[in-house]
C-alpha cells in the first residue's frame, strides 16, 4: 500500500472500471477560514460511486466501539441522500494529513481523531456540508443535461427525480461528470432533521457480521509482510533501570532473532508536571510472538530502582488527598458566588462529607500494540490509535521523515477509553523499527498493559453543605486531585446562592492520563451522593429534592470548552424520566432500593435510577437500571442505547471494583487475577433507556453515560440498607 | 509420535519443539486463525474462548502438546457454510458488539451453554458466562442469548 494522498486516490479511481471518486472543490471555504481549526478545501474523498449506482464508502471517523463507523457514514449518507442498502463499507478508515499555514499536522478532510465525547460534534458540520455538496451536483448535473432549473429537482434514495415529468437519474448515471462540477456554497441547503432518512432512525454497526464471524479487525490480528514479532521485558518499578540479563539464553530459544535494550523516558504528560513515559526494557524480536515471550522469560532480567520515581503508593496517596481535601489549606477557588461561610452558619443542618475515588486502570480488551516499518525516507504505521496523526509525528520526531511521508493505516481498536491516545505504544515500537531497520509488531502482555498504565487520576471529594427550610443554603465543595484541575461548572453550581468550589493538587509523579468522563465522574459521585443525603436530612424525597433545586428552568451561560450552556430544565427532564421508568415511590420488596443520579458531561444530560438488593449479610445484587439522556438530536438511537448500557456497566464497574493499587511504586493490579473485573453475573439484568427527542446539534455519548453511575449505586445501596458508601470501589465494604 | 488433532475439522501436526505452545497462539500464529483473540494469557478474560470437543475452554494456557486426538472449534469454524450459526445471527439481531474484541470468545462460551442447556434461565447464564466484556456489553449479550435459545426451542442446533 502506499501513502493514500488525493492525487493517488484519484489516479486509482480512473483506473478502476466504471468506478469514480468523489473529490469536492468548494470555491468559497478556504484554508484560512476558521482560524481554530484549519480546513482544507478538498472535501469527502470517504465516497465513491459506481456505474451501477452502488456506493463504496470509506470512515471518515476512527472506530473504538463507539460506533462512529457507522454514525460518520449516516450522516454523510443522509445528507447525500444515498440509498443506504446500495452502500458497501470498505474497511479502511483512511488517515488524509496536510500541514496548516503555521506547519503543524492537521487533519484534512474529516476530524479522524476520536476522544472526549467530541467525535460526532466535530464532524457533524463538515459532514453534513460534505454530502449536501455532493447531493448539489448530482442535481446541478441533472438540471444541466434536462436543461431546467435545479430548482424543481429532488435528490431521493441515489436518484435526482424530476417530479413534474417522472424522469429520474441515478447517480450512478451522473457522477462521473457531477465530481467535475463547482457548486456555490450559498445553494448548499443543509436538510432539517424532519427531512432525515437515514440519521434519526435505528441502524445496527455496519461491521457487525465481520466482528461475529472472527475477521481480523484489529491491529493485532494483522500479519504484516517481514514483521519480527516483539516481547519486551519492562521495569517492574517506575523509573527503574536495566541492571543485567541474559543475552544468550533468550537468543537460544528457537525463533529469537535479536535482544535489544529500550531506554526509559520521562517528560512532562497530562494533566501537569513530569512523569515517566516509557519504562526502560528489554525487546525480544522473534519470528512469532510466542517465541518473543518464551525468550523474554529467558532474559531472567535484573533491575535497579532509581529514585526519581521511588515510593509511589497508590493506598498512602489516598490519604494524603484524604487530608488535603479536609485541610484548611486554600485551594484554587474555581468558584466563589455569594457568602458561602455566613450561608452555612444560617443553615438548619449542615452535612460535611468526603467521597473518594482510587486510580482508575484502563484496561482496554485489546492489549496495545503496533506495528511499524521505518524505511530510509519513509514509513509505515498500522495501528489503532484515537488521534492518528500521532503516529506520523512520532516517526518525525524519532526517524527524522517527514510526517507527510508516513502512512498510518488504521485499524479498529478493541477499546480505546483514553489508553489508546497515548503515544508511548507508538513510539516504542517505531523506535525499534528505526533502530533494527525491519518491520516490526510490538504486542503487550496483559501485565505490560496493567503496569504500564496511564490511569485516571485519585481523588477526594469534601463537600460541606446546608440546608434550610428544605432547600440547599450554602455548598462548599473542595476537590483534591493527584494532579489537574477539577471543573467548576456543573449543579448546584448556579442554582445554589453561595456556592464555594475549591481545587487542590497532590502532585506526586503518578502517570496519568485521560479516561472516560473521570473529572465528571468524580465530580457526580460526590455531588449526587450529598444531594442524596442532604434531600434525606431534610426529610425530602431524593427525586423531588433535585426537582426542586433545578427550579426554575432555566439555561446558564457557561464559560467551557465542550457547551455554552448548563440548561437546569434538561437535567429535571432527564430525572424525571429516568423516575418515571423505574416508577420511582412504588413499593418495593424488602432489602429493595432505587437510587437516582445525574450529570451533565460534555454538554450531554444523562440520569439514572439503579435498583438493587441487599441482604442481611450485606450480599448486594445489581436489579435493574433505567436510564435517560438528552444528547440533542439521536443520529443513532440503537447506538446511544448501547453507550448507556456499556457506560453505565463501565461506571458501575469503576464504583465496585476498578482500583489500580500502587505499592514501592510497582503496580500490584497486574492482571484480572488482581483487578476484579465486572462479569454478567454481576450487572443489572436489564437497562432500559430514554431518549429525550430534541432538534438541537447532537453532543457526546461515549463518555455522559459514565458519570452518574457511582453516586447512583451509593444512593440505591443506601435506599436499601441505610449503608452509606463514600469510597470507591465499594467492594471493599460490601459483598457482590 | 508426533501429536495431531483437527481445527474446524481440518487435521493440524504439532511440529517438534512445539508441545508446549498453547492453543491460542498455535491457531492465531500457525494457522493465521486471529478470530481467537489474547486479552490476559492466564485463562481470566475468556477473550480466548474455543470448544475441545464440544467444550467451551480457555486457549492461552493449554498447550498443543496435550490435544492428541481432540476436536477443536474456532469462531471461523461456526458459520463453515456462510449461513450464520443462530447464536453469531442473534448477536447481530441485538447488534451486541462495542469495540468487538471480546465476542468471539463470547460467542463461543454462549454457543457451549447452549448446547448443554438449551433453555437456560437467567442464572444459569449468569453462572456460564464469565468471559469479561470491558465495554459493558452485557445485557445485550443476556438478550442474544435468550433469542438463541427461543431459535434453538423451534430448531435445535446441531453440531458444525
Amino acid at each position: 500500500m502506499q501513502n493514500p494522498h488525493r492525487r493517488h486516490f484519484l489516479k486509482i479511481s480512473a483506473l478502476s472500471a466504471g468506478a469514480m471518486l468523489v473529490s469536492v472543490t468548494l470555491p468559497l471555504r478556504t484554508r484560512s477560514s476558521s482560524a481554530q481549526q484549519p480546513v482544507s478545501p478538498q472535501w469527502c474523498v470517504y465516497v465513491s460511486i459506481n456505474r451501477d449506482n452502488s456506493v463504496v464508502m470509506q470512515s471518515p471517523i476512527m472506530e473504538m466501539g463507539q460506533f462512529m463507523r457507522t454514525a460518520g457514514p449516516m450522516i454523510l449518507a443522509d445528507e447525500m441522500d444515498l440509498d443506504w442498502s446500495l452502500i458497501r463499507f470498505d474497511l479502511n478508515m483512511p488517515t488524509y494529513l496536510t500541514r496548516n499555514r503555521k506547519g503543524d499536522l492537521v487533519y484534512d478532510h474529516a476530524q479522524i481523531g476520536t476522544g472526549g465525547s467530541q467525535t460526532l460534534k466535530n464532524n457533524w458540520t463538515y459532514l453534513r456540508t460534505a454530502g449536501a455538496t455532493i447531493r448539489r451536483m448530482m442535481i446541478e448535473e441533472a438540471a444541466e443535461r434536462w436543461d431546467c432549473s435545479p430548482e424543481r429537482l429532488t435528490a431521493r434514495l441515489s436518484q435526482i427525480i424530476d417530479t413534474p415529468t417522472g424522469r429520474k437519474f441515478s447517480y450512478g448515471d451522473l457522477a462521473e461528470k457531477a465530481a467535475r462540477r463547482q457548486v456555490d456554497t450559498n445553494k448548499l441547503k443543509l436538510k432539517q432533521p424532519a427531512q432525515f432518512h437515514i440519521m434519526g432512525k435505528n441502524q445496527p454497526a455496519i461491521d457487525a457480521r465481520d466482528i461475529v464471524t472472527g475477521a481480523p479487525l484489529f491491529g493485532i490480528d494483522e500479519n504484516y509482510a517481514n514483521a519480527l514479532r516483539v516481547a519486551i521485558d519492562r521495569a517492574p518499578a517506575m523509573g527503574a533501570q536495566i541492571a543485567g540479563y541474559d543475552k544468550k539464553a533468550a537468543l537460544a530459544v528457537p525463533g529469537v532473532r535479536q535482544v535489544v535494550e529500550m531506554p526509559h523516558e520521562s517528560g512532562p504528560h497530562w494533566p501537569d508536571g513530569e512523569t515517566q513515559l516509557r519504562a526502560a526494557g528489554v525487546a525480544v524480536l522473534a519470528d512469532s510472538f510466542w517465541a518473543a515471550m518464551r525468550g523474554k522469560d529467558a532474559l531472567k532480567t535484573t533491575w535497579k530502582d532509581t529514585h526519581q520515581y521511588a515510593g509511589l503508593n497508590s493506598k498512602a496517596h489516598r490519604e494524603t488527598l484524604k487530608a488535603l481535601a479536609r485541610s484548611d489549606q486554600p485551594g484554587k477557588h474555581l468558584r466563589d458566588d455569594g457568602e458561602v461561610t455566613r450561608a452555612l452558619q444560617q443553615a438548619d443542618k449542615v452535612l460535611e462529607h468526603c467521597y473518594e475515588r482510587s486510580f482508575l486502570a484502563h484496561a482496554c480488551m485489546e492489549p496495545l500494540n503496533c506495528i511499524a516499518d521505518v524505511r530510509k525516507d519513509s514509513a509505515t504505521v498500522v495501528v489503532g490509535h484515537q488521534w492518528p496523526h500521532a503516529a506520523a509525528l512520532a516517526v518525525e520526531e524519532i526517524a527524522g521523515i517527514d510526517a507527510l511521508k508516513v502512512e498510518v493505516i488504521n485499524k479498529r481498536m478493541g477499546g480505546g477509553f483514553g489508553r489508546k491516545g497515548e503515544a508511548d505504544y507508538l513510539r516504542e515500537a517505531i523506535w525499534l523499527s528505526h533502530k533494527v531497520g525491519q518491520p516490526v509488531q510490538v504486542i503487550w502482555t496483559r501485565e505490560n498493559d496493567m503496569e504500564r498504565d496511564f490511569f485516571a487520576p485519585a481523588a477526594a471529594v469534601q463537600i460541606r453543605a446546608g440546608v434550610k427550610q428544605g432547600r440547599i443554603h450554602g455548598w462548599h465543595m473542595r476537590h483534591a486531585q493527584t494532579a489537574g484541575e477539577a471543573e467548576s461548572h456543573n449543579f448546584p453550581a448556579h442554582l445554589v446562592r453561595d456556592c464555594r468550589i475549591e481545587s487542590l493538587a497532590g502532585n506526586e509523579p503518578f502517570p496519568l492520563g485521560t479516561w472516560r468522563g473521570p473529572r465528571q465522574m468524580q465530580q457526580a459521585f460526590a455531588i449526587e451522593s450529598m444531594l442524596d443525603e442532604l434531600a434525606h436530612a431534610a426529610a425530602a424525597d431524593p427525586l423531588a429534592f433535585r426537582l426542586a433545586l433545578m427550579e426554575p428552568a432555566k439555561a446558564h451561560p457557561i464559560d467551557y470548552w465542550a457547551a455554552d450552556h448548563l440548561d437546569s430544565g434538561r437535567m429535571a427532564r432527564c430525572y424525571r424520566s429516568a423516575a418515571e421508568m423505574a416508577g420511582w415511590g412504588r413499593k418495593l420488596e424488602k432489602g429493595e432500593g432505587l437510587g437516582i443520579a445525574g450529570h451533565v458531561t460534555f454538554g450531554t444530560y444523562v440520569a439514572f435510577v439503579l435498583q438493587v438488593h441487599v441482604d442481611d449479610n450485606k450480599q448486594l445484587s445489581l436489579q435493574k437500571a433505567w436510564g435517560a439522556i438528552d444528547c440533542g438530536f439521536a443520529v443513532n438511537p440503537n447506538h446511544i442505547r448501547a453507550q448507556m448500557e456499556g457506560g453505565f456497566i463501565d461506571g458501575l464497574n469503576a464504583a465496585l471494583f476498578n482500583e489500580a493499587v500502587i505499592e514501592d511504586s510497582r503496580v500490584q493490579t497486574r492482571n484480572f487475577g488482581q483487578l476484579r473485573w465486572m462479569r454478567m453475573g454481576e450487572t443489572p439484568l436489564e437497562i432500559e433507556t430514554e431518549i429525550i427527542e430534541s432538534d438541537r446539534e447532537p453532543t457526546g455519548v461515549g463518555e455522559p453515560p459514565v458519570p452518574p453511575a457511582p453516586a447512583a449505586l451509593a444512593n440505591a445501596i443506601f435506599a436499601a440498607s441505610g449503608l452509606r458508601l463514600r469510597r470507591m470501589p465499594f467492594s471493599e465494604h460490601i459483598r457482590i | 509420535m508426533a501429536i495431531h488433532f483437527s481445527v474446524n475439522q481440518q487435521e493440524v501436526e504439532v511440529g517438534p519443539g512445539e508441545e508446549e505452545m498453547p492453543l491460542l497462539w498455535f491457531l492465531r500464529e500457525k494457522l493465521r486463525l486471529t478470530g481467537s483473540k489474547f486479552g490476559c494469557g492466564i485463562g481470566q478474560c475468556g477473550a480466548c474462548t474455543v470448544h475441545i470437543n464440544g467444550t467451551a475452554v480457555r486457549s492461552c494456557l493449554l498447550p498443543v502438546g496435550q490435544l492428541q486426538g481432540s476436536q477443536i472449534r474456532t469462531i471461523e469454524g461456526l458459520a463453515p457454510t456462510g449461513q450464520l450459526h443462530p447464536v453469531q445471527q442473534a448477536w447481530l439481531d441485538q447488534d451486541v458488539p462495542q469495540c468487538g474484541y471480546c465476542q468471539a470468545g463470547q460467542i463461543m462460551a454462549a454457543v457451549s451453554l447452549l448446547e448443554r442447556i438449551n433453555q437456560p434461565t437467567d442464572q444459569q447464564i449468569s453462572d456460564n458466562m464469565t468471559n469479561i466484556c470491558r465495554c459493558g456489553t452485557y445485557t445485550r449479550i443476556r438478550k442474544a442469548i435468550r433469542q438463541a435459545a427461543e431459535t434453538h426451542a423451534e430448531k435445535p442446533v446441531t453440531e458444525a
